[in-house]
């Protein structure tokens, strides 16, 4: 090792007191590193004895800023396309209403990041990440499972297809808006394109609030 | 190889020392084979603790003598500055809608999950627009003064501060790429990580240079000689972190430095007094700020023990973060390449196949499912995937192993940057591996981009040169030769710069 043959280590020249603080220094670094990688890993590996034990310890330490999650693909990748379908009744100048038909709006994502070398995440994440937020916090019957994380999912997801419609549809204001979400498997390998069905699961109806700014909603 | 090697060569201390006791043993056993028994069998654990002792001296004095690993702090801090400032310009567009206050996810929703979550985000401060578009632009350039090296520490303290911000203000709309980049953002702010290529060790290096031609214009005798060790120091490639340093290094008043550090100061104290930071963040960033006055106060008047007690802990922070960034990168793949072993379509080799056929992940439909369609290709490709992430921290005790895997992996990324539209996400892992590039092939790389981009200049240089006498220029054909190019700086670590 050359390091051993350099100039004499920086350490040795210096005054006691410098000495300590050195010392005291490289302990603290130590055992900061060593106490975080240890927190880290068990907030990464599979939930055990010891990550049991000190669920609080890792929680309080790890989150906000040091959450992570490398279970990419695995343990086994997502082997279905989900896309988020949407309708909307809207008020006609005249009085009546109308429901207007389901529009992909996943399949408008899709279609703009096609041969789009660097998609953005506003087609690749939001609705996708959006959707995820909501069905791991609701059931199936669409009831909260999460108190308000659920009900911040829900009015998250109304908004972004809020949005994406825009107030008026047909020549009407858009009252309220349906959700539903399409989920088709990836057929096996070797299997013929068309030979999984597509299971739909619908959410209730919303009421769009027309005041709406984006700043004040009511939840 | 001391230089060169993974940052984990201090961890390789302990096998070498293991590697001493065994060579002693063979013709001992082999007396112990003869039957004679009349000596003694040497216990191979007889050196072990001598071993141990040198193996602790050797990494004590790695550690408290230079911040380790130059080069691979170096070209980290480049990678995640490069992604971030890509994404961010590539966003720049739908910037409202991902981060702003009236996007989708709104400032009311965000302050809902971040009051319970406690996420430190700068853009929960306020709801206005031109707030959002200050953070944003900050973070921006804070990526590219950071991709370059310009005033680094401040810069990878911001450069902090936006990747925080603005994840933290919309968590729902990133991925694996945001969240490696999240994490990195914070070690990387405790890291030297600007000793080379970096701006700052440039500009060093030329008042280094003009204190040099200073001196010797104005004394031709008394200091040549510290001068005449700093010159010899550099031109030998001992690189950073070496012995001779120069007095006088850095003891400019710095104009710039002083007037950033004092705008940033108000901003701490309008924020502090504005009640903005939690205590936590609060502590962090008023000793980051005292710390930059200490250690400019301690450059200029105090060049002797102080300065050198200064520079030992940063090392010794810096030390300790590299190992955690290391460690973190070999955690992701251990993490990605265990949980994947339990996965049934890993283990019947179909599991490529999945994502390649996800509407989300297949920009280019007709390659993915012409690479879905091959079988074959399809399997060697999902066993060859876990078997290199799980194997890869294993192979950090073998060099060569560890390269090939290195390749591999990186290799891989950049296919998934195109085949599954996620280049962001490809570059921040390929940023994150980086850290393990042999310092050898750094150098190498680092001196033939820098001969591919020199002709460009040299006719720039050459119109210029006999116009303006500038010292810094003096320095130009030394950094044009080879390898020592970049370390050629030698006198001053540039993390010192005071920002």
């Amino acid at each position: 090792m050359d390091s051993l043959e350099g100039p004499p280590s920086r350490v040795a020249g210096l005054s006691l007191p410098a000495r300590i603080a050195v010392a005291v220094t490289l302990g603290a670094v130590a055992v900061a590193a060593a106490y975080h990688l240890a927190m880290v890993f068990l907030h990464v590996a599979p939930s055990n004895t010891l990550s049991k034990q000190h669920a609080t310890a890792v929680n309080d330490y790890i989150y906000p800023e040091f959450e992570q999650n490398w279970k990419l693909f695995a343990p086994d990748p997502l082997q279905q396309n989900i896309h988020i379908q949407a309708r909307t009744e809207v008020r006609k100048p005249g009085g009546g209403t109308e429901t207007t038909g389901w529009v992909d709006l996943t399949g408008m994502d899709i279609a703009a990041m096609r041969h789009d070398p660097l998609p953005s995440h506003t087609q690749q994440n939001e609705l996708r990440r959006a959707w995820s937020f909501y069905s791991d916090t609701h059931d199936t019957s669409e009831k909260a499972t999460a108190g308000d994380r659920s009900d911040l999912s829900s009015t998250y997801l109304l908004r972004i297809i809020e949005r994406r419609f825009g107030p008026t549809i047909n020549g009407g204001q858009v009252v309220r808006i349906q959700a539903r979400a399409a989920t088709t498997p990836v057929p096996q390998p070797g299997a013929a394109a068309g030979s999984t069905s597509t299971q739909y699961r619908q959410l209730p109806w919303w009421a769009v609030d027309t005041a709406s700014t984006g700043q004040e909603k009511s939840s | 190889m001391s230089t060169s090697g993974s940052p984990l060569v201090g961890g390789a201390h302990l096998p070498d020392a293991d590697r001493t006791a065994p060579a002693t043993a063979p013709p001992a056993a082999g007396g112990a084979g003869g039957g004679t028994g009349a000596e003694s069998v040497p216990s191979p654990f007889a050196s072990l603790g001598a071993g141990f002792d040198r193996a602790l001296t050797r990494g004590l004095r790695r550690v408290t003598g230079s911040a380790v690993a130059p080069y691979q702090s170096a070209i980290v801090r480049i990678g995640f500055g490069l992604t971030w400032m890509l994404f961010l310009l590539r966003e720049f567009p739908h910037r409202q809608e991902l981060y702003g206050p009236n996007g989708p996810w709104g400032f009311d929703l965000a302050k809902r999950l971040l009051s319970s979550n406690h996420a430190f985000s700068v853009l929960m401060w306020s709801d206005s627009r031109g707030w959002f578009e200050l953070v944003y632009a900050v973070a921006v350039v804070s990526s590219a003064t950071l991709m370059l090296g310009y005033r680094t520490r401040t810069s990878s303290l911001l450069f902090m501060v936006g990747v925080l911000s603005l994840q933290n203000r919309s968590i729902f709309v990133g991925d694996g790429g945001d969240n490696v980049i999240h994490i990195m953002a914070i070690y990387l702010a405790f890291t030297r990580c600007g000793q080379v290529w970096s701006l700052d060790r440039r500009l060093a290096a030329r008042r280094a240079a003009r204190q040099h031609d200073t001196d010797a214009a104005a004394d031709a005798g008394s200091d040549a000689g510290s001068d005449a060790d700093s010159v010899a120091a550099s031109e030998s490639g001992t690189g950073p972190g070496s012995g001779v340093r120069s007095v006088r290094d850095g003891s400019g008043v710095d104009p710039v430095g002083i007037a950033l550090w004092a705008v940033l100061g108000a901003a701490l104290v309008a924020a502090s007094a504005a009640g903005k930071l939690s205590t936590g963040w609060a502590v962090i960033f008023w000793l980051c700020w005292l710390g930059q006055a200490l250690w400019w106060a301690v450059r200029r008047y105090a060049p002797g023990e102080p300065k050198t007690l200064m520079e030992v802990l940063g090392d010794i922070v810096h030390n300790g973060a590299m190992l955690v960034i290391v460690a973190e990168v070999c955690l992701i793949y251990s993490t990605a390449g265990w949980y994947k072993i339990q996965g049934s379509r890993w283990e019947d080799g179909t599991a490529l196949y999945y994502p390649l056929h996800l509407d989300d992940f297949t920009p280019w439909p007709a390659l993915s499912h012409a690479l879905a369609g091959n079988d074959v290709m399809v399997m060697l490709i999902t066993y060859g995937t876990v078997i290199v992430q799980v194997a890869f921290p294993f192979t950090l005790f073998n060099r060569r192993v560890k390269n090939v895997l290195l390749a591999g992996m990186m290799v891989e990324h950049a296919s998934i940057a195109i085949v599954l539209g996620l280049p962001f996400f490809s570059l921040a892992m390929i940023a994150a591996d980086a850290v393990f590039l042999p310092t050898g092939f750094l150098r190498w790389a680092g001196q033939e981009i820098g001969r591919a981009v020199r002709p460009r200049r040299t006719p720039a240089a050459a119109v210029i040169r006999p116009r303006t006498p500038d010292p810094a220029e003096t320095l130009t054909p030394g950094q044009a030769s080879g390898a020592a190019a970049e370390p050629a700086a030698g006198p001053t670590p540039p993390s010192t710069a005071v920002t």
